[in-house]
């Protein structure tokens, strides 16, 4: 048993080698679909972590106007605090609102220079009971029509801008995935018919005296499903690069400060990288299925 | 050991290669099939190892019937019938020794049969000397002694032997005749389809002669015509 374990190890690495320059083809094809994938599938959970944690729940946000009333504010909080559809708020003053401006600017002095604290609107963040967006929508309605406010603004705006850009990045980046992955499993195959082609007379041979189809087919499969999971393993650093570079990078973007939930933890990458390689496994498993099937039929 | 009832057997484009083709041949017998080229001879041959599988009739070998043989089974008959060939089928970057034990490795014998095995065989052929040669490094009748080597070395019930003389000169062909006939004495049942005159009255053992795919003669120390 043992010994034919070594002898379709044996096989198998040397018609890796005899191939070289298909097998490296069809190992990175199968890396970059699958890097691909992983990477559509970090966007989509980043998006969902970004807009569920977003602002710790808070849905919309009531900004007075900068020489609104006391009188106005007390309404607003009697209103906010007998409210059964407010679960909770904040209110973040003409100080505080200048120091976030100061931060979210921190790269533009100028604007800062034009400011002052005294022309900040205040404001208040606002977590309803129910996040619902029609009935955030129909608070917010209510709150721009009070004395003193300025504007509502709605995270629910914010939220569907962040689902927007992931889901067509996330659409985009399978699509091109699916066709790579198709086109990896093709090119497997190929490398697989063409190991086959190479090796016709020690097949004929291997049929004359009475080898199994499985015996001759084994080294071929085990072929295919390497090129998989070297691709797949080629895959998993290029997810790491893409979680530390592009999405932290809109973590600290400044330019566009709703995408700062934008993170995914490092067990949800290697969770993904046992997905890839599982999938790249079955990808080269199957390609080569086809080839051994189709051209070893004894 | 071998049993044809009423064979027939038509390629594409309405080749007949084997009509009504019935004989039986029992274990340990020699049989030459003879008959001008395209007269069904390598067909006789491909379908006892089932290479080809019969349009109708009933082939019986080794005590299986060949037409309700499913397809996995057909390895293991093949573990009982050793094949060779006018063009030998050996390994051109396998040596000597790896050829013949190739034909061991692939069915799953451990490494000691192996060991043990192979170095017989190539004193039985008388090639010990050049276990370590590659197939280009030898003479004809000496890679055919590697391939009989090769089919023998699973002591199968029966050896099929297509044109084995076919490139080999007369001196040398005696040679190779010479082994046959001792494996054949060792209780191997010998199929051997040939063109050669002087093998086969030299020899006189049972003669099938096929023409167009029709058994037209078939009798024991027969002559080539």
């Amino acid at each position: 048993m043992i010994y034919r374990l070594w002898y379709f190890i044996r096989e198998t690495v040397v018609s890796l080698w005899r191939n070289l320059s298909l097998t490296l083809a069809a190992i990175l094809t199968v890396g970059i679909s699958l890097s691909l994938v992983g990477t559509s599938i970090l966007v989509r959970e980043g998006a969902d972590r970004a807009t569920a944690q977003f602002q710790e729940g808070v849905e919309f946000i009531v900004f007075m106007n900068a020489d609104h009333t006391p009188d106005q504010d007390v309404a607003i909080r009697q209103v906010l605090d007998t409210s059964p559809a407010i679960a909770q708020y904040t209110y973040i003053d003409k100080m505080a609102a200048y120091e976030e401006f100061q931060v979210l600017f921190v790269d533009k002095p100028e604007l800062i220079e034009s400011v002052t604290p005294d022309v900040m609107p205040p404001s208040y963040r606002i977590v309803p009971a129910d996040p619902d967006a029609a009935n955030v929508a129909e608070l917010a309605r209510q709150f721009s029509s009070q004395p003193g406010v300025r504007e509502v603004a709605t995270a629910t705006d914010a939220i569907r801008q962040i689902e927007d850009f992931s889901t067509r990045v996330s659409q985009v980046l399978l699509v091109a995935a699916v066709v790579l992955v198709v086109v990896s499993a093709m090119l497997i195959l190929n490398t697989v018919f063409t190991a086959i082609g190479a090796r016709r007379e020690e097949i004929e041979v291997m049929k004359l005296v009475g080898a199994t189809n499985w015996f001759v087919r084994i080294p071929f499969m085990l072929e295919g499903t390497i090129h998989g999971l070297i691709g797949a393993a080629l895959a998993i650093p290029c997810l790491f690069v893409v979680e530390n570079q592009v999405l932290s990078f809109f973590q600290e973007s400044d330019v566009v400060p709703l995408f700062r939930g934008f993170a995914v933890p490092d067990g949800f990458v290697w969770d993904t990288s046992l997905w890839l390689l599982l999938l790249g496994g079955t990808v080269g498993m199957l390609g080569s299925a086809v080839a051994v099937t189709r051209y070893l039929d004894v | 050991m071998i049993r044809l009832e009423s064979v027939s057997k038509v390629f594409k484009g309405d080749v007949t290669a084997l009509r009504d083709a019935s004989a039986e041949i029992q274990r340990g017998e020699f049989v030459f099939l003879v008959g001008p080229s395209g007269s069904g001879k390598s067909t006789f041959i491909r379908l006892l190892n089932r290479e080809e599988v019969a349009d109708s009739g009933r082939i019986m070998v080794a005590g299986k019937d060949l037409g309700s043989l499913s397809s996995w089974r057909v390895p293991y008959l093949r573990r009982n019938i050793g094949c060779i060939f006018q063009d030998y089928k050996l390994l051109s970057k396998k040596t000597v020794f790896e050829n013949v034990a190739f034909g061991l490795e692939v069915i799953g014998r451990p490494r000691q049969v192996i060991r043990r095995q192979v170095p017989a065989i190539l004193e039985l052929v008388g090639l010990s000397r050049k276990a370590d040669r590659t197939p280009d490094e030898l003479s004809g009748g000496e890679q055919q002694r590697v391939s009989i080597a090769r089919a023998f070395v699973n002591r199968p019930l029966i050896l099929l032997a297509d044109e084995p003389t076919g490139n080999l000169d007369p001196a040398t062909s005696v040679g190779i005749m010479r082994l046959l006939d001792r494996i054949n004495r060792s209780g191997t049942t010998v199929v051997m389809a040939t063109h050669d005159r002087g093998v086969v009255d030299t020899m006189r053992r049972r003669v099938i002669e096929l023409d167009r795919g029709v058994i037209v003669r078939d009798e024991s120390r027969g002559v080539y015509d």
